[in-house]
């Protein structure tokens, strides 16, 4: 009979006490809150330390990123891919490291390199790519990398890619080159000849 | 206002009686329905939200551009109700179809009616009839016919168990809950809702208010033995067997979708809303307000009724995302080896008491 009794008292303190952690928990939320408004809202990034120097290993390969001012338009990166992610139309130049600012085109590299044609289009498809880091590699002016890589010191790590719409993950590096601007200096003459 | 008066204030008079009456009926039906849609979707609100505050997350919420839940995620039960409304009717081709067809109807009939005895305020109420809490009790059970043909028409063997267990279990908490209700009966010496409501009027010894939780101490338990069995014939977390996600898929509702399963879900808020009611009028003094004397006007009566009925709504919610499921056994232990001695010491203490101290 006290058995009887001693389980109902210890039935109702355990419920008691259960019932105030919940309300505790309640009435804390703006504390205890974890939720993270996910778009709008972020962790801070953590500080970098994968354990050895990153600058001889480029282990990190988080997007790939051009830096279009120094491409001069070799498609090396283009026919290394193995997917065909990469695509990149080029245009002559006529006259060799010459600027032109109408179409926002910088005529010398940062390695000195004059270039000789206006890379109308450099687009790289992230949905398609592989990581494999084999444009890197050819790329005559170090213009096309990994971040996250030894590269990383010219664009911040960035790992997050997530997009609303699918066809924004198609970076597109070029410069918003006009067509019509495009032919009115330098006419094409492949278009002539076919 | 109560049914009673708008037949005799309608112009038909008594020359079509039949039709006062459908007229009157309907008059009074329809703002009840669009209270208990409305009070649905509040509830639905709060209790993800709260749920959620308790597990230490924030719930629905909209931020930013895009198609999000409103603001602190207040479109969300609107969101909910939209879903369910368009969702697709499945019928299972085994299933029996016109008793599939006919049991959220039969569920949510046995929660609707039940407001027609509860008294908002002291002139609100749709029908003030002499046996109004033995009404609510007798209507209260015809949801078990509803779950248990679910149950058996959806032709699964989880909705059987899940109708079988739920009939158990309402059937069986009934008995505590109607004895417990006997010893309010016996201080007030009326079945009257609004009897009952007048007799907690005043105070005790001044401090007090004169409700009956406050009467006696055999009240004092009655309440909690009501209230939780009240909890149990909802089927809510933790006794919450019937449904049983991780067992039983999802009781006897397992094959329901669109807005039959919805009909279930608002005949289970609105159960909800008649049982914290029907504690509120029979231990909370309903419509009276704590401080006696002041606020009592039926406009307050409204507002300290909703107010108390809420809170309780709000503790079934705590309940529910606090205490895990019982088990069948335990469930049955608790309610006839705890809740039935205890409501019987209950009449017998009630008992006594009138006879020493009125």
């Amino acid at each position: 009979m006290s058995k009887y009794f001693s389980n109902i008292f210890e039935a109702v303190s355990t419920l008691l006490t259960g019932m105030g952690i919940t309300w505790r928990h309640m009435m804390n939320i703006r504390k205890d809150n974890v939720t993270l408004q996910y778009p709008e809202e972020r962790w801070p990034r953590p500080e970098r330390d994968i354990g050895f120097d990153f600058d001889n290993y480029n282990v990190i390969r988080s997007r790939l990123q051009v830096d279009i001012d120094d491409c001069i338009g070799c498609m090396k990166c283009e026919r290394a891919c193995p997917v065909q992610c990469i695509k990149i139309i080029t245009t002559k130049s006529g006259a060799k490291g010459e600027d032109l600012p109408d179409i926002n085109h910088t005529g010398v590299t940062s390695n000195g390199t004059k270039k000789a044609l206006i890379v109308s289009r450099f687009d790289i498809d992230m949905t398609e790519c592989c990581y494999c880091n084999l444009c890197t590699y050819p790329c005559p002016e170090e213009c096309i990398y990994m971040t996250g890589g030894p590269n990383s010191h010219k664009h911040p790590i960035d790992y997050e890619f997530s997009q609303y719409d699918r066809n924004e993950l198609i970076y597109k590096f070029a410069k918003d080159v006009d067509e019509e601007k495009l032919s009115k200096y330098f006419p094409r003459k492949k278009e002539a000849k076919a | 206002m109560t049914v009673d008066q708008l037949i005799n204030w309608l112009p038909f008079g008594t020359d079509w009686p039949v039709i006062t009456f459908l007229t009157a009926v309907i008059i009074c039906a329809l703002p009840v329905f669009l209270f208990i849609a409305v009070y649905a979707l509040v509830a639905i609100y709060g209790e993800v939200k709260i749920s959620s505050f308790m597990a230490d997350k924030v719930g629905p919420m909209g931020q930013g551009v895009g198609l999000h839940a409103g603001k602190w995620g207040l479109l969300q039960p609107v969101a909910d109700a939209l879903k369910l409304i368009l969702k697709e009717d499945i019928i299972p081709s085994a299933a029996d179809k016109k008793l599939f067809v006919m049991a959220p109807f039969v569920v949510f009939i046995g929660a609707f009616i039940s407001f027609a005895a509860l008294p908002f305020s002291q002139n609100t109420i749709i029908a003030d009839m002499n046996i109004g809490i033995f009404y609510i009790l007798a209507v209260g059970s015809l949801s078990v016919i509803g779950i248990i043909l679910a149950g058996w028409s959806s032709n699964n063997k989880w909705s059987l168990y899940g109708g079988m267990r739920s009939v158990a279990q309402i059937v069986s908490y009934e008995i505590p809950a109607g004895l417990s209700i006997i010893s309010i009966i016996m201080l007030t010496g009326t079945l009257s809702m609004q009897g009952i409501n007048e007799f907690q009027q005043g105070t005790i010894w001044g401090i007090l208010p004169n409700w009956i939780i406050f009467n006696n101490p055999f009240s004092f338990i009655a309440f909690f033995i009501f209230f939780i069995s009240g909890v149990a014939e909802c089927n809510r977390t933790p006794f919450d067997i019937p449904e049983a996600e991780s067992e039983l898929v999802a009781g006897a509702f397992t094959e329901y979708s669109g807005m039959r399963y919805a009909f279930f879900f608002l005949s289970e808020y609105a159960e909800m809303f008649v049982v914290s009611g029907v504690s509120v009028t029979a231990f909370l003094g309903g419509w009276n307000s704590p401080i006696s004397g002041f606020f009592n006007s039926p406009g307050w009566g409204v507002f300290w009724f909703m107010g108390k009925t809420l809170s309780l709504v709000f503790v079934m919610i705590w309940f529910r995302w606090t205490f895990p499921r019982l088990r069948v056994d335990q469930l049955m232990s608790i309610c006839w080896k705890v809740f039935l001695p205890f409501s019987l010491l209950n009449i017998f203490g009630v008992g006594i008491w009138i006879l020493i101290a009125g």
